[in-house]
C-alpha cells in the first residue's frame, strides 16, 4: 500500500516536473518568435525601397498628427507631381497631404483611404481621375510593392495586395515583404536602417509633393467639345464606386480632378464615362484639361514629360486648385496655428530648394513668400 | 509543392500543431491528413497514383502473408515497378507527355521493399490501408526521400510521440541548416553551372572548378533539402535515417556510395545486390570463377558483377539517357574493379608498408575526389559528347588571363563573397562532425543566450541571402525529378 502511494507520489512529481518543463518552453518558444517576426519586419523595412513614389508617402502620413489633414489628395504620379502642397498651404493656408503612388489604380486608392481614415478625418478628399483610363485588372510586381508596402495595418495590406495581384498565391510573399526585397542586400545605404525615413533627403515633414524636376515640352490638341466616351474597366469602375460610397458613408466631402497633361487625347474619353458615374453620386469634379489657358499653362515649358507637370508647371496649377478649393468648399486657414508647424516646415525646407529647380522660374512665378 | 516553398512550411507547421494536440493514440491521423493535403496539392494525378500503390503495397502485403508465393510477389513488384518504369521512361521513347507524380520513386522504392519484407517474413503486414497509405505518403519525404523500409519508419509513424522541447530545438535547427545549405549555397552555385555549360572555348581550370562546384551544389542541394525533411519529422519525435554522411570525407569510392544516397544504396543492396550473389547463378558462377581465379578472388566476381548491375540500373534511374548509363557504368566499373582487385590492393599495401592513415589519407581522399569528378562530368551536360568535350576540355588552356572577367561574369563579388562563406561554414561543420562532435546537439543544449542569437542569425541570413522569392523556382530541387 505504501509502496503504491509513493509511485503515484513519484508519478505526480514527474508529471508536475513535466508540466512546467513545457510551460517554460512555451514561453521560451513564444519569445522566440516574437523576437523572430519582430527581427524579420525590422529587416522587411530596411530591404524596402524607400521610394518617395508612394512607400515613402504613405510611411509618413502616419507620422502626421492626428486630425490635421484638411485635404487628402490621392492618386497618381500626376497628382504627386502637380499638387503642390507647399503653394496650398503658403498661399492659401491649406493642410494639405498628397497621399499618392505610382500608377495607383482606383483599388489602392480604396484600401489607402481605408486605411487613411482612420487617423485623419479631412475636410476634403482629392480624387484623381487618371485611373479610369487603365485597362489592367492587376498591377505588375515593381507596382505592387510601391503601392501596398507603406500600408501598416496587415489587414488592409493583404486586401490591396489580394486586389493588386493576378493570383492570390502570389499574395503571399508581398505580404511577407522580405521574399519580393530581401535581394536588395545589394544596393543597402545606411539611409535604409533608419526609422523612419528621411524621404529622400526632404526631411520627415514632407507631405507627398514630389517635384518633377526638368522641362520637356510637347504640344497638344484641344479635344474637349467632344461628348465621346469609352466603358471604363470593370475593376476600376467597382472600386471607384466603393470610394464614392466609403466617403459618403462616412460624411467627407470627395471631389474628382481630372490632371492636365499633354498626353490627353484619350483620356478625355474616359474621363466622360468617369463624370457619369460621379453623376449618380452627386460628387463633383473638375477637369482641369479643360481649364488650361486660364491656369496659364504653357505646354512647352511646365510639363517634364507627357504626363507630370515639372515644378513651375506644380506653381501655377496648384494655385488655380487652390483658388477652387476655397471657393467651392469651407477649408480653414491654419496658417500660424502651432499644431500645423510641420506644414511651415516642410514649405520653408521646400522654398530653399525652389530657385535649384531646373524646371522653375522663381521670377516669372514668385513665390512671395 | 517544394518543401521550400511558404505553402509547404505552413503546412508543416500546421500539422505540427495539429499532430500535438490531437490524443497520443490517434496523432498519426494528423500526418495521414497534412500527406493527403500535400499530395492533393501536388496535384490530383499524384494522389491517385500514390493511392493506387498504397493499395497494391497494402492488399498485396496480405495476400502475400496468406499465400507466400514467389510468382505473387514478381507480379506485384512488376505492377509496382512497372508502373514507375513506364510513367518515367515512356515519355523517353515515345515522345509523349505523362504528368509525372511526385516522389515517384521514393514512394516505389518504398513500397516494392515492403512487400519484399512482407514475403520474406522481415515485416508483418499493416491491415488498416489508411496506415499504409500514410507509410508510402508521409510528406515530409514524398520529394526526395529517405527511401525508409517499414521497420525504420511504420512504426515512428504510428505510434504517438510526446512533445519533447529537445526534439522541437533540434529538429527546428536542423531545417534551418537544410535551409542554409540549399537557400544560401546550392542554389547560387546555379550559375557556375551554367557558366560551364554555356558553350564555347573555355579554359581548363574554368571547367573543371565549375565541375568541382557541381559537385558540392549538388550535395547540398540534396543533404540540404534532406536535412529539412529530417528536421521536420524529428520535431513530430520521428527520427528518419540518413541519406548524407559527409560524402566527400570519403577514402574510396566504394565508401563513397556509402556515404550518397544512402538509403538508395542500402535499398538496392537489400533488395536486388544480395539476392542477386546469393541466386543459384550467382553462387555457381562464383564457383566457376573460384575455379579460374582462385578462391579468394574468385569468390568476389559475383559481387563484382551484380554491382555492375547494380550500378546501372542506379545510372537508369536517375535519367533515361546516355548519360546516365555512362555515369552508372562507370562507377559500376570502378566498383566492380576495385572489388576484384581488392586481394591485390591488400598485397600492395602489405608489400610497400603503405600505412592505412597518415600521408595516405590525403592521397585516399584525393584518389576518391578524382574519381568522383570525371562521374559529375556526366551528371551535369545534357549529353556524352558535351561530357567528353568538358573532360577533354579540362586538359588544355589553363590560361588564367581575365580571370576576373570571368568570375564576375558568372556572379558579383558580393555573391562569390557569400557562397565561400556559406562554403567555409559547412565545410567547419562538418570537419566537426567527421570529428564525431555533434554540433547539433551541442547547440541544442547550450545555454540560449548563446543558442538563441546564433539561430536568430541563420534565419536572417537564410532570409537575407537566400535564393527565393520574385523571380526565382523553388521547385527546382535538383533531387525531386527523380
Amino acid at each position: 500500500m505504501e509502496g503504491r502511494e509513493t509511485a503515484l507520489q513519484e508519478q505526480a512529481a514527474q508529471q508536475k516536473a513535466r508540466r512546467r518543463k513545457l510551460a517554460g518552453f512555451g514561453v521560451r518558444a513564444v519569445c522566440f518568435t516574437v523576437i523572430t517576426a519582430l527581427l524579420l519586419s525590422y529587416a522587411g523595412y530596411v530591404f524596402t525601397s524607400k521610394s518617395d513614389y508612394g512607400i515613402c508617402s504613405m510611411m509618413t502620413y502616419y507620422r502626421q498628427k492626428p486630425d490635421t489633414v484638411d485635404v487628402l489628395v490621392a492618386g497618381t504620379s500626376m497628382v504627386y507631381a502637380g499638387v503642390n502642397t507647399n503653394i496650398l498651404w503658403k498661399e492659401y493656408g491649406i493642410a494639405a497631404y498628397n497621399l499618392c503612388t505610382v500608377e495607383e489604380p482606383f483599388w489602392i486608392a480604396y484600401h489607402t483611404l481605408e486605411e487613411a481614415l482612420k487617423t485623419q478625418h479631412p475636410k476634403l478628399i482629392l480624387l484623381d481621375a487618371k485611373p479610369a483610363t487603365y485597362p489592367a485588372d492587376y498591377q505588375k510586381r515593381g507596382r505592387v510593392i510601391l503601392n501596398t508596402f507603406g500600408i501598416r495595418d496587415l489587414p488592409v495590406r493583404i486586401r490591396a495586395t489580394l486586389a493588386s495581384v493576378e493570383n492570390p498565391r502570389d499574395a503571399l510573399g508581398y505580404v511577407l515583404k522580405l521574399p519580393e526585397v530581401h535581394s536588395a542586400y545589394k544596393t543597402l545605404t545606411w539611409n535604409d536602417f533608419i526609422l523612419p525615413p528621411d524621404n529622400e533627403g526632404r526631411g520627415s515633414t514632407w507631405k507627398g509633393f514630389n517635384e518633377a524636376d526638368k522641362i520637356d515640352g510637347h504640344r497638344t490638341f484641344d479635344l474637349s467639345f467632344i461628348g465621346a466616351r469609352l466603358p471604363i474597366n470593370a475593376r476600376e469602375e467597382e472600386y471607384v464606386r466603393k470610394i464614392f460610397e466609403m466617403t459618403k458613408e462616412k460624411g467627407i466631402p470627395l471631389m474628382l480632378i481630372g490632371m492636365p497633361c499633354p498626353n490627353y487625347f484619350q483620356d478625355y474619353l474616359y474621363y466622360n464615362t468617369l463624370w457619369s458615374i460621379a453623376d449618380e453620386y452627386g460628387i463633383p469634379y473638375i477637369n482641369y484639361n479643360l481649364k488650361k489657358y486660364q491656369i496659364g499653362l504653357d505646354y512647352l515649358k511646365d510639363f517634364a514629360d507627357w504626363n507630370h507637370m515639372n515644378v513651375n508647371g506644380s506653381v501655377l496649377f496648384t494655385r488655380r486648385l487652390g483658388k477652387d478649393l476655397k471657393e467651392a468648399f469651407d477649408l480653414p486657414d491654419r496658417r500660424g496655428d502651432p499644431a500645423y508647424d510641420s506644414w511651415e516646415e516642410c514649405a520653408a525646407t521646400w522654398k530653399e530648394q525652389y530657385p535649384n529647380f531646373i524646371s522653375s522660374d522663381p521670377e516669372a512665378n514668385p513665390l512671395g513668400w | 509543392m517544394s518543401i521550400l516553398s511558404i505553402e509547404f512550411l505552413l503546412l508543416a507547421a500546421g500539422t505540427l500543431i495539429v499532430y500535438y494536440l490531437l490524443p497520443l493514440k490517434i496523432r498519426w491521423i494528423a500526418l495521414l491528413c497534412g500527406s493527403a493535403a500535400f499530395i492533393c496539392l501536388s496535384g490530383w494525378h499524384s494522389a491517385a497514383h500514390l493511392t493506387a500503390v498504397a493499395l497494391v503495397m497494402w492488399g498485396g502485403g496480405l495476400l502475400l502473408q496468406k499465400h507466400r508465393s514467389r510468382l505473387l510477389l514478381s507480379g506485384l513488384l512488376a505492377l509496382d515497378l512497372g508502373a514507375m518504369a513506364f510513367l518515367k521512361y515512356y515519355p523517353v521513347f515515345s515522345g509523349a507527355d505523362l504528368l509525372l507524380p511526385v516522389g515517384l520513386s521514393y514512394f516505389t522504392f518504398q513500397s516494392a521493399g515492403y512487400l519484399v519484407d512482407v514475403y520474406r517474413g522481415k515485416t508483418e503486414p499493416q491491415r488498416n490501408p489508411l496506415k499504409a497509405w500514410l507509410f508510402v505518403g508521409y510528406f515530409p519525404q514524398l520529394s526526395q526521400g529517405p527511401i525508409s523500409t517499414w521497420k525504420e519508419l511504420g512504426g515512428q509513424l504510428l505510434t504517438g510521440h510526446r512533445l519533447e522541447p529537445e526534439n522541437i530545438v533540434s529538429g527546428f535547427q536542423l531545417v534551418l541548416w537544410g535551409l542554409f545549405k540549399k537557400m544560401i549555397i546550392a542554389d547560387r552555385l546555379v550559375a557556375t553551372t551554367a557558366a560551364v555549360l554555356q558553350g564555347g572555348e573555355l579554359p581548363g581550370w574554368l571547367i573543371l572548378s565549375g565541375t568541382i562546384l557541381y559537385a558540392i551544389r549538388l550535395y547540398l542541394d540534396f543533404s540540404g533539402g534532406m536535412d529539412v525533411v529530417r528536421g521536420f519529422s524529428r520535431m513530430a519525435g520521428i527520427e528518419l535515417p540518413e541519406n548524407f554522411r559527409r560524402p566527400f570525407f570519403s577514402k574510396s569510392v566504394a565508401e563513397y556510395w556509402r556515404r550518397w544516397h544512402i538509403t538508395l544504396g542500402a535499398w538496392f543492396r537489400s533488395y536486388l545486390l544480395y539476392p542477386l550473389t546469393t541466386s543459384h547463378a550467382g553462387i555457381a558462377l562464383g564457383k566457376a570463377a573460384s575455379r579460374i581465379f582462385g578462391k579468394k578472388t574468385g569468390r568476389t566476381v559475383p559481387t563484382a558483377l551484380a554491382t555492375l548491375i547494380v550500378f546501372l540500373l542506379i545510372g537508369i534511374w536517375h535519367s533515361a539517357n546516355w548519360n546516365a548509363v555512362i555515369f552508372g557504368a562507370y562507377f559500376g566499373a570502378v566498383m566492380a574493379v576495385s572489388t576484384l582487385l581488392e586481394q591485390f590492393w591488400k598485397f600492395l599495401q602489405k608489400r610497400l608498408k603503405l600505412p592505412k592513415g597518415g600521408w595516405m589519407t590525403p592521397v585516399r581522399l584525393l584518389r576518391t575526389w578524382l574519381l568522383i569528378l570525371i562521374a559529375q562530368y556526366f551528371a551535369f551536360t545534357p549529353d556524352p559528347s558535351t561530357a567528353f568535350s568538358l573532360l577533354g576540355g579540362t586538359f588544355r588552356n589553363w590560361d588564367f588571363s581575365g580571370f576576373a572577367e570571368r568570375m564576375g561574369a558568372i556572379m558579383t563579388g558580393q555573391e562569390w563573397i557569400i557562397t565561400g562563406a556559406g562554403c567555409m561554414i559547412v565545410l567547419i561543420v562538418d570537419i566537426l562532425c567527421e570529428r564525431k562532435k555533434d554540433v547539433c546537439g551541442t547547440l541544442a543544449r547550450t545555454h540560449f543566450w548563446i543558442r538563441w542569437p546564433v539561430l536568430l542569425l541563420l534565419i536572417l541570413a537564410i532570409a537575407t541571402f537566400g535564393i527565393y522569392g520574385a523571380g526565382y523556382d523553388p521547385a527546382a530541387f535538383l533531387y525531386t525529378q527523380f
